[in-house]
């Protein structure tokens, strides 16, 4: 919630130029829009070795069911 | 040799167009907007510096996000900027679980009771009433007179802000003025 007051103070309102220097940083939000974007792993079934390795597996117990 | 855009010689269209082909191009749109944005929400804010950085880093997130879908209708990309800050800061306001105090200038109250005909002489205490009266409005209005007085934004750019006329922009703020005018005579 937000309220006006009168600036009694005589609070400096602006920013100094060191205060915009401090917060602006291209870097940093690359960085996060990067971290944000980033594409998910590759899945399983698009990895050749890890299909091969769960194929085997998966053949492996189908054997050892089938002659059990 | 192919020459490195720069933000200062290339329009906001063509800036744009480097940004949405490539991500990183999008730092030469925030080099350009970043001081000005900052100092917007720096004032909306009432001067609390890390949380300006941040929601104006926020704009600039959500800016670089969507970039695909901007459209160019002729305004300056800064009033869509704009437009994103003042979302992000009202919604700021309307999360936060304190009450946060945004200091207003003596000159910029007297010159809105200027503007609205209140006289040209008015006290503290009638400055404090006026501002009490201000903090009364609809939220749509006291942005309108935030973006006018507070800011001292053009017409113009508040009619890129609103994506309307300048006409438009100027009847709005005179009307809200007139709204104002009434109610302080009335319970004067």
């Amino acid at each position: 919630m937000k309220k006006f007051i009168l600036n009694k103070d005589n609070k400096e309102l602006n920013p100094t130029d060191e205060q915009i220097k401090r917060q602006k940083d291209f870097s940093r939000l690359h960085h996060d829009y990067e971290k944000l974007t980033k594409r998910s792993k590759r899945p399983l079934y698009k990895d050749p070795k890890l299909f091969m390795l769960l194929f085997i597996l998966g053949l492996v117990l189908f054997l050892i069911f089938y002659e059990g | 040799m192919k020459r490195k855009p720069n933000s200062t010689t290339l329009s906001d269209s063509e800036l744009v167009l480097l940004a949405k082909k490539k991500r990183s191009d999008f730092g030469l749109l925030y080099e350009k907007y970043f001081d000005q944005l900052f100092r917007f929400v720096y004032k909306k804010l009432g001067g609390i510096e890390e949380t300006a950085g941040d929601i104006t880093q926020l704009v600039f997130m959500k800016a670089m996000a969507n970039i695909d879908k901007y459209e160019d209708r002729g305004f300056p990309f800064s009033s869509w900027l704009y437009r994103i800050a003042q979302n992000e800061v009202a919604l700021f306001f309307r999360n936060a679980k304190k009450n946060y105090s945004v200091p207003i200038d003596e000159n910029r109250i007297s010159e809105l009771a200027l503007e609205a005909d209140l006289g040209s002489k008015m006290s503290v205490e009638q400055q404090e009433e006026l501002i009490e009266m201000l903090n009364g409005l609809e939220e749509s209005h006291l942005e309108i007179i935030e973006l006018r007085f507070f800011q001292a934004l053009s017409f113009k750019e508040i009619a890129e802000i609103y994506n309307i006329t300048e006409a438009n922009a100027k009847m709005k703020v005179y009307r809200i003025l007139e709204k104002i005018g009434k109610k302080w005579k009335g319970e004067k």
